[in-house]
């Protein structure tokens, strides 16, 4: 499965890319994460809750290894995830652009091979899913972001 | 005629393995891989142990002596250079997985829910490798391994020859040459396995519930792994809610583990496999890629056929060669063709265990030579029907030897056939030349896009080794018969008990029938390759005969009459022409078995008889399939307007029995053709496991079949019959695609795959559009 497309944050790149390198932060927006620790220099492991159409919601442990650091423009990752319902393996890219209104242009590319039920059962929904989490959690980021810039911190 | 079991199954008395409900019974559910190729490197269950209700979780390391790889079911047959690389399947994962859903722990529990609950306690750390997918990628040098310790993923290499066919295509007028590809599909039967097990201490008998059609040979291969007295262990495959091959299969792991924990536990168990589970690991079938060629004379005179094909084996290959050799003899067809030479390779893959599925291979033989004849007609100019007439066996060609060896390690020899006038009575039956004179024309004029398909083929059937029956006469008058093979509803309730009724004149509902019960019936094989009524069925006439004789003796002495002179009807027997001289056959039975008084030496008691049939070898059926069908090139969906099957399969027990096999058969043909297919991504991920995205055509996709029924006897057996089980099923695809190139020949569609889709019929139109205006017709 390929995920890939573009996102504008209103917000200027080093702030995203810190966002970006935060779990604390990560965890908040992504959907269904339960849990997200830094393991290491760049390395983050957690747990996540994600269902596919008739697929029940169930956790997946996660863990995410960074690579290829550039800041802020830059960065590879390494995922993977498992769980009762199945796995996902893969890997992702991200580039960081700066735009002339001072926001910055997201770039992602993800190459993702998902196994057992969540696969065999979750096939026809699993791209649909897979962009609509992407949208919600990086929305959820640019939400994060402006509330920030703005001096607070968003529910 | 009412079938004998239709009132227990309609009214909800049958018992099927997972209605088996046991005081203190245990329930077992499988942690399966969800990986097609991974080392495994830790299976970590302690957790899963400690959780509330769990009675006992197994690894392959629980296993002991008990670990060990499956039987090889079917040795190859004996051919000249032929290569076999047996690699049967575990009943845990040790070192490495090889498909996804192969059993990798085994939890027993209170409750199901509590088992697959404690499947989230199993920790598996697993580390992927690179699947071998794709039949030809799995041969490429440097291709990943399915099996470490061969040298390639090839599975077994086969190459049968008859004639010189080089010469024969030297000397050809034309040749066709293409390639063909068939893809998997599931056997979706109703049913899903099941497995249930029970140890009696005090009887010190192992009883074993089991969804197979092998029952005898579970009994015999548990009990010597289990190290019991065969007689200790009884196997019970009670009704089986569809069989179509997969449940010959054995030992899956499944109805290895579940007696064995049973016993080790002293606690029934039962394991029912659900529908996502019997996507990964019930067997399946019908993944080959052929590339093929006809060699032809001028006036559409077959001179010879070359096929080399590959052959989709799955993870392991415990049935042995049974489906690519079925493909190869199939293919021959009806035809005479005095020269062939066909080569396959068998591949070891990371996908789910391949063994017969409904046709066992023949599919794709008569796939290939069906298409091959289509285009080769195309190219002469010559009709599609006649060119099939003129390659047809003629009657005095038989028994005719196509020199090459069957699945059954026989010599490939057609005991008897009639071919010409099924082709006849097809086309008469569809109307073949005035649908392609006028009505196709007409329709056509009108913008409508139909077009029919007719294909012959021939099915091998009836195969040994042998299997037996006891009948048995009651003093209620009431007749048991009893026999090995089980039951997935053929209707054997009522076609067994028409043969011993006839024989013994009594009423069919009088004769009482018990199938897959190794305690009513402990010698046979199974039921597979269409043989039931053929081999069992021939058993039951040879023990009905033999009680009919013994009833005769009693009667004769009672009667104080000869022989010769005594007729059995109604359940009497009397004295031909003196009506009052009656006696019943329940009476003859308890004379038959005195409680005081003397009898002859020799004297056996009762009114019973044991018998065995083996056939020397197969009988092949044959038949003619035709349809017609209409094409939205728009939607590129397809509606089957008639379907017509005139078929052969020597004497006809029961003609509702046989149209039934034949309905549901091409069901099963029209699904494979155009619905179901498995899809499997490039690293073995099965897409497509539930009935919500595999397609299984329902009652508005398959049309009533319009069948007639031909008698040519087999000289093989005594009843002159031949099997029908796989019949409906085998020339589906070919007659679907025909009549679907046919139906949009203005577009110049070929198809040489099956199964379509309409997505994939689609693809098709527009591609041949291409050349055109785009997905236009090309006239």
């Amino acid at each position: 499965m390929i995920v890939e497309g573009t996102f504008t944050f209103q917000g200027p790149r080093e702030t995203v890319w810190e966002l970006l390198q935060n779990p604390d932060v990560l965890v908040k927006v992504l959907p269904g994460a339960k849990r997200l620790v830094r393991a290491g220099e760049d390395r983050f492991d957690g747990v996540m809750q994600v269902g596919v159409g008739p697929v029940t919601a169930a956790e997946f442990t996660v863990s995410v290894m960074l690579k290829d650091k550039v800041p802020p423009q830059y960065y590879a990752m390494e995922v993977d995830s498992k769980g009762t319902l199945g796995f996902t393996r893969g890997s992702a890219r991200v580039a960081l652009e700066v735009l002339a209104d001072g926001g910055t242009l997201m770039k992602y590319t993800a190459e993702l091979q998902v196994g057992g039920k969540i696969a065999g059962v979750g096939q026809r929904l699993l791209d649909q899913v897979a962009k609509l989490m992407t949208r919600q959690g990086l929305e959820a980021l640019n939400k994060e972001l402006r509330a920030r810039l703005a001096g607070g911190s968003s529910r | 005629m009412r079938r004998n079991e239709d009132a227990r199954l309609l009214t909800g008395r049958a018992l099927f393995v997972d209605d088996v409900q046991v005081e203190g019974m245990l329930h077992v559910a499988f942690l399966r891989s969800q990986h097609a190729h991974a080392c495994l490197r830790t299976v970590d269950v302690a957790a899963a142990r400690r959780r509330p209700g769990v009675v006992a979780v197994y690894t392959a390391a629980d296993l002991g002596d008990y670990w060990r790889p499956g039987p090889l079911l079917v040795p190859p047959p004996p051919i000249a250079g032929l290569v076999f690389n047996a690699c049967t399947q575990l009943p845990l994962a040790r070192d490495k997985v090889r498909h996804v859903g192969e059993p990798i722990a085994m939890v027993v529990a209170e409750s199901r829910y509590l088992a697959e609950d404690a499947l989230d306690d199993v920790m598996v750390d697993a580390e992927p490798l690179a699947a071998v997918v794709d039949v030809e990628a799995a041969l490429a040098p440097g291709a990943p391994l399915v099996h470490d310790h061969l040298p390639s993923n090839v599975a077994a290499h086969v190459v049968q020859r008859k004639g010189d066919y080089g010469r024969a295509r030297a000397g050809a007028h034309a040749t066709i040459r293409r390639r063909f590809r068939y893809d998997r599909g599931a056997s979706a039967a109703i049913e899903n396995r099941a497995v249930a097990a029970q140890w009696d201490p005090r009887a010190e008998e192992l009883t074993v519930w089991d969804t197979t059609q092998a029952p005898i040979p579970i009994r015999n291969g548990l009990a010597s792994l289990l190290g019991l007295l065969e007689s200790q262990v009884r196997v019970i495959a009670p009704f089986v809610g569809g069989g179509f091959g997969p449940k010959i299969m054995m030992f899956y792991p499944e109805e290895l583990l579940v007696p064995w924990a049973a016993l080790r536990l002293g606690r029934p168990v039962k394991w029912t496999e659900d529908r996502q589970e019997n996507f990964y690991a019930t067997t399946q079938e019908r993944g080959q890629v052929h590339d093929a060629e006809l060699a032809i004379a001028r006036d559409g005179k077959i001179l010879g056929v070359r096929d080399v094909f590959l052959h989709d084996t799955g993870a392991y290959d415990p049935y042995g060669l049974t489906v690519p050799i079925n493909s190869q003899c199939t293919l021959l067809g009806p035809y005479d063709v005095p020269t062939y030479e066909s080569e396959f390779t068998a591949v070891f893959t990371n996908k789910t265990i391949v063994t017969p599925v409904r046709g066992a291979g023949r599919q794709h033989g008569v796939f290939v030579m069906e298409r091959l004849l289509d285009f080769a007609a195309a190219e002469l100019g010559i009709d599609r029907a006649e060119i099939r007439r003129r390659n047809l066996l003629r009657p005095e060609q038989f028994p005719h030897n196509h020199e090459i060896i069957f699945q059954d390690s026989a010599p490939l020899v057609y005991d008897s056939g009639d071919y010409a006038p099924a082709l006849d009575e097809a086309l008469r039956i569809i109307g073949y030349e005035r649908f392609v004179r006028d009505e196709q024309p007409r329709l056509r004029a009108a913008g409508r896009h139909v077009g029919i398909g007719v294909v012959c083929y021939v099915e091998g059937t009836g195969i040994g080794p042998y299997e037996g029956a006891r009948v048995t006469v009651e003093p209620s008058g009431r007749v048991r018969v009893a026999t090995g093979v089980g039951t997935q509803g053929q209707g054997h309730f009522t076609a067994f008990a028409q043969i011993v009724a006839e024989v013994l004149g009594v009423d069919v509902e009088r004769v009482h029938v018990i199938t897959g019960d190794t305690r009513e019936f402990h010698w046979g094989t199974g039921t597979f390759a269409s043989r039931g009524a053929v081999v069992a069925g021939s058993a039951c006439h040879a023990a009905a005969l033999a009680v009919r004789e013994r009833i005769l003796d009693v009667a004769s002495r009672h009667l104080e009459a000869a022989k010769q002179d005594l007729e059995l009807a109604d359940g009497h027997v009397r004295v031909r022409g003196a009506p009052d001289s009656a006696v019943s056959l329940g009476e003859l039975a308890l004379k038959a078995n005195p409680l005081r008084g003397a009898v002859r030496p020799g004297t056996e008691p009762g009114l019973e008889a044991t018998a065995y049939f083996g056939p020397a070898r197969g009988s092949t059926a044959n038949g003619v399939h035709a349809a017609i069908v209409e094409v939205d090139p728009e939607t590129a969906l397809v509606e089957v307007r008639r379907y017509v099957v005139v078929h052969d399969s020597g004497r006809v027990i029961n003609p509702l029995l046989v149209d039934g096999q034949i309905q549901g058969g091409v069901a099963h043909g029209i699904g494979n053709a155009f619905y179901e297919q498995l899809v499997y991504d490039e690293n073995g991920q099965l897409l497509n496991a539930s009935f919500m995205d595999y397609l299984l055509p329902t009652a508005t996709d398959v049309p009533p079949v319009e069948t007639a029924h031909r008698e040519t006897p087999s000289p093989l057996n005594p009843l002159g019959v031949k099997g029908v089980g796989e019949a409906g099923a085998i020339p589906t695809g070919a007659a679907f695609a025909q009549a679907v190139e046919d139906a949009l020949s203005d577009y110049g569609v070929e198809i040489t795959e099956i199964p379509l889709s309409p997505n994939r019929l689609f693809e098709l139109i527009t591609q041949a559009g291409r050349g055109g205006a785009g997905g236009r017709p090309k006239r």
